[in-house]
């Protein structure tokens, strides 16, 4: 497949001059399998953000030559890529997310969301890791309550809770009772909460834990003291995976007010590490930006994976359908219940969250633990403590020395 | 000693008993009480220091000083003292027990003292020490070397394995997978359908059990009874319907002869019609079955049971097996108690010879088909629950196996045609292990031609890990 990709590259390079003199310097024409996505998707980025239609076209015209969702990264990336730039020139973005949605609404059912999830984290720490040091932080936080009662603002259907359940058995001499409420928006995961919560009813009886399911499908902008029926004499854990990029940006802050007059005695945020907020404004930024973070999920997805998986097929469409989202919708638009994910980073995290709370530390035990969950994936995986900043809070996980998930707790 | 034994599973967490369904999560749980002492025995309070000092044995002789009295003694023996000196004196011979010197442990009472020197001093370390030793794998204390180093050995190498049949080598996915697995909704259904509370506990008991692990071993045993169960997919149904219909052609033959396995067909009378899994034993037999040509082998198939028929919701366990240890279950049983896989009598889950017990199931079959009761007494003797090792197991299997195989020529086994059409090498490895799996296998294989991957991706996650030729030997 080398050979035709290299003549279309050739044939652009002779029959337009403008754009030539770019590609040709900072492209590598006579390796297409080098980075050939990443230039000329952010060239098409530039172009639309230039208004220069031909050049558009023309980079639109190659993009669509080369790419391709079940090639190799660079074609995978093109392909999910070239659709967001397409639905950005042609204004068509809400369309094609409500598309994709839609489709990947039809095909999800328990089975496959289970299915999906178990063997991402079979495969790859990306989600484990932010568990198992919230879940570290959680229960030194509410060691020896009786009533503990956590809010789960999470992205992944419960998966968490299973071995928390299991610690809640047997390290603690007096079993406390475990009040679970689970905040749902994701239309996709509405259809199945209500199964993962049998299942999980069922696993805390056989683990001997007196518990509680409860679900509320709010907005987290919405979301009140009285919806999450807190009371008095329940010790409160607030536990946000994947949850607050969720919420639109303005209104960060009042949901984070909303968590302080809980009074928890431990707020986790599990992040990932990339920003799509602060350059909103900014397409070419904003677009380098989720180039950048999307390469290195995608490479991660194609070393963890089984060439032939379907599951990785299913995450690349999720991130497309989110990459469509941040990059071709207009901002202000709250789809179905839903807002663009706008990631914000583990220091601009930090900083909204010392407005209401401070930061606290995961105690040698988790950090520990979270090597050891470390050492039972392949290579590639790496743990960082702060940021090198000044601000050490939280930690991240890394790969191929990427900060690539934030973890953190609060109180 | 029993203190030491005790202390050395981690976490307390699961202590073999021999009473059947008494398994449950350890702080539930009451074993028997360590530290009943004689009550002759004389008892030696030791402090703290004195507990820890090594080289607290001091030979008369030399003064050199050793950690044990055994180390003691054989050093004397260099000495070359006289004969009479080399003997103990009177003083000596009376039991010695030790009570902890921490005031607030229950051993710290005469009447809970420990019998052993070096069982007291590792008590005293594990339950009032530092934990200064710590696995690296997965981060777990220890307080004791010993223990340290006797968890690294095994730490990792353990394998667990759910009810639907998937093995696990990392505890944090057993759990979560198992939390979502289909098997455990199933069983939990069936379990709250079952009257009588005493089965609900001993579901939790087994399922607990099962649930932190009790390592399989890399026995072959492991290796036969994992399998493709996972029955995520409702294709399975029709697989298992068929399957069912295979099995009530054998089992409905007369041709039984000795009472225990008149006993075992009886029992193993139809479970209930909607069942496709059972997995439950038809132990704690309160309701005998009612004639039908529609029941499973509970064990044979792993798991996934509907929820369809509360009422033959006898106990518990996960995985039973038919046929074996049809003497040992207790008197709580009638007539066949079939164990669970994760039965209490431990040894079980080692050496639940479960290749034993296919075979058996093989066997039976044979037996039913040819209607021959001499081969009764034959093969209920190889039933045997073995402690033995695995490769006894793996020799009867091949054994077993090769009798399974010329079943296979069988026309009027419908089952037995279908493992001719199978020419995979996962459904031969189900055929060894159980046929209806191997009918399911080749149902599902037909189904998901489009996504093979589905099927490829599941056998991915423990298949090649468990399959030895040695299994297949023989028959193939």
């Amino acid at each position: 497949m080398q050979s035709p990709n290299n003549n279309h590259h050739q044939q652009a390079q002779n029959s337009s001059h403008t754009s030539t003199t770019r590609s040709s310097d900072s492209g590598e024409p006579s390796a297409p399998n080098n980075k050939w996505a990443s230039t000329l998707l952010k060239e098409c980025a530039k172009a639309i953000s230039d208004k220069d239609s031909t050049k558009i076209h023309h980079l639109l015209w190659m993009l669509n030559e080369l790419a391709s969702p079940y090639g190799d990264c660079d074609q995978k990336l093109a392909s999910y890529f070239l659709q967001a730039l397409f639905c950005k020139a042609t204004e068509s973005g809400q369309r094609c997310y409500k598309t994709l949605t839609s489709v990947a609404e039809k095909s999800n059912s328990f089975d496959s969301a289970r299915k999906l999830i178990l063997k991402f984290q079979e495969v790859s720490p990306w989600t484990t890791f932010g568990h198992v040091a919230a879940n570290g932080a959680i229960l030194e936080a509410l060691d020896g309550e009786k009533n503990l009662h956590i809010i789960d603002i999470s992205n992944t259907l419960c998966t968490q809770w299973p071995t928390l359940l299991e610690s809640l058995a047997t390290r603690t001499d007096e079993t406390p009772h475990l009040k679970l409420t689970v905040v749902v928006t994701a239309s996709t995961v509405k259809s199945v909460i209500k199964e993962i919560g049998q299942r999980m009813e069922k696993f805390a009886r056989l683990m001997g834990v007196p518990f509680e399911f409860h679900v509320r499908s709010d907005y987290l902008g919405e979301l009140t003291k009285e919806k999450l029926c807190v009371s008095e004499d329940e010790a409160i854990a607030i536990n946000c995976i994947g949850a607050l990029r969720r919420v639109a940006v303005e209104e960060r802050s009042s949901v984070i007010e909303l968590f302080r007059s809980l009074n928890p005695k431990v707020v986790t945020i599990v992040e990932e590490e990339a920003d799509f907020s602060s350059n909103r404004d900014d397409f070419v930024k904003c677009f380098e930006e989720c180039l950048r973070f999307y390469t290195l999920y995608f490479e991660m997805l194609e070393e963890s994976f089984m060439p032939t998986s379907n599951e990785r097929l299913m995450l690349e469409r999720e991130c497309s359908r989110s990459i469509v989202r941040v990059l071709a919708c207009e901002l202000e638009e709250n789809i179905e219940g839903e807002c663009a994910e706008r990631r914000e980073k583990g220091s601009q995290w930090s900083e909204r969250m010392k407005a209401a709370f401070s930061p606290v530390g995961f105690s040698d035990d988790v950090v520990d633990d979270v090597k050891a969950l470390l050492k039972r994936y392949r290579a590639g995986w790496g743990l960082m403590q702060g940021d090198g900043h000044e601000d050490q809070t939280g930690l991240y996980l890394t790969w191929k020395e990427e900060a690539v998930v934030w973890a953190s707790a609060w109180k | 000693m029993t203190a030491e034994e005790e202390a050395i599973i981690p976490n307390g967490t699961f202590v073999q008993t021999s009473i059947p369904g008494s398994n449950l999560p350890a702080p539930k749980r009451k074993r028997n009480l360590p530290g009943t002492p004689d009550p002759e025995a004389e008892v030696i309070a030791l402090s703290p220091k004195t507990l820890m000092a090594t080289n607290r044995f001091l030979c008369e002789i030399c003064g050199k000083g050793f950690q044990r009295d055994q180390n003691l003694q054989l050093h004397r023996r260099g000495h070359n003292l006289p004969w009479k000196l080399k003997q103990r004196t009177s003083k000596e011979v009376r039991k010695r027990v030790y009570i902890c010197p921490e005031k607030t442990c229950v051993h710290h009472h005469p009447s809970r003292a420990l019998g052993d020197l070096t069982g007291i001093k590792k008590h005293f370390c594990r339950k009032h020490g530092e934990k200064k030793w710590k696995c690296e794998k997965c981060s777990k204390r220890y307080a004791v070397q010993s223990d340290w180093k006797a968890h690294s050995k095994t730490c990792g190498t353990r394998e667990y394995k759910c009810d639907c049949g998937t093995l696990f080598s990392r505890r944090d996915s057993f759990i979560t997978h198992r939390a979502f697995c289909d098997a455990l909704a199933e069983e939990t259904a069936r379990v709250n359908a079952a009257s009588s509370v005493h089965n609900m506990t001993t579901t939790s008991a087994m399922n607990y059990h099962h649930l932190l692990g009790t390592p399989i071993g890399s026995g072959i045993m492991a290796q036969h009874f994992s399998s493709s169960f996972k029955p995520i997919s409702t294709t399975n149904e029709a697989a298992m319907d068929e399957a069912r219909q295979g099995l009530s052609l054998w089992m409905g033959h007369e041709a039984i002869g000795t009472n225990n396995l008149q006993v075992i067909h009886h029992q193993l009378g139809p479970m209930n019609s909607g069942t496709v899994y059972s997995t439950e034993p038809l132990v704690s037999g309160s309701n005998p079955l009612p004639s039908d040509t529609n029941y499973q082998l509970p064990w044979m198939f792993g798991n996934k049971l509907s929820a369809n028929n509360p009422e033959e919701l006898l106990s518990t366990t996960s995985i039973s097996l038919p046929l074996s240890n049809v003497k040992e279950n207790g008197p709580t049983h009638q007539l066949v108690s079939i164990p669970s896989l994760f039965s209490s009598q431990q040894h079980s889950l080692q050496t639940v010879p479960s290749a034993a017990n296919m075979s058996a199931t093989a066997l039976l079959q044979k037996a039913a088909q040819i209607g021959a009761t001499s081969t009764d007494a034959s093969f209920l003797g190889s039933f045997k629950l073995k402690s033995s090792n695995s490769t006894t197991q793996a020799e009867d299997s091949s054994k077993y196996s090769g009798l399974y195989g010329s079943n296979n020529t069988q026309t009027n086994n419908s089952l037995g045609s279908e493992h001719l059409e199978n020419s995979s090498d996962i459904t031969t490895l189900n055929q060894l292990q159980m046929f209806p799996a191997a009918k399911r296998q080749h149902t599902r294989n037909e189904d998901s031609t489009g996504g093979g991957g589905q099927t490829r991706d599941f056998l991915g996650v423990g298949m090649q890990a468990i399959c030895h030729p040695s299994s297949i030997n023989g028959w193939i």
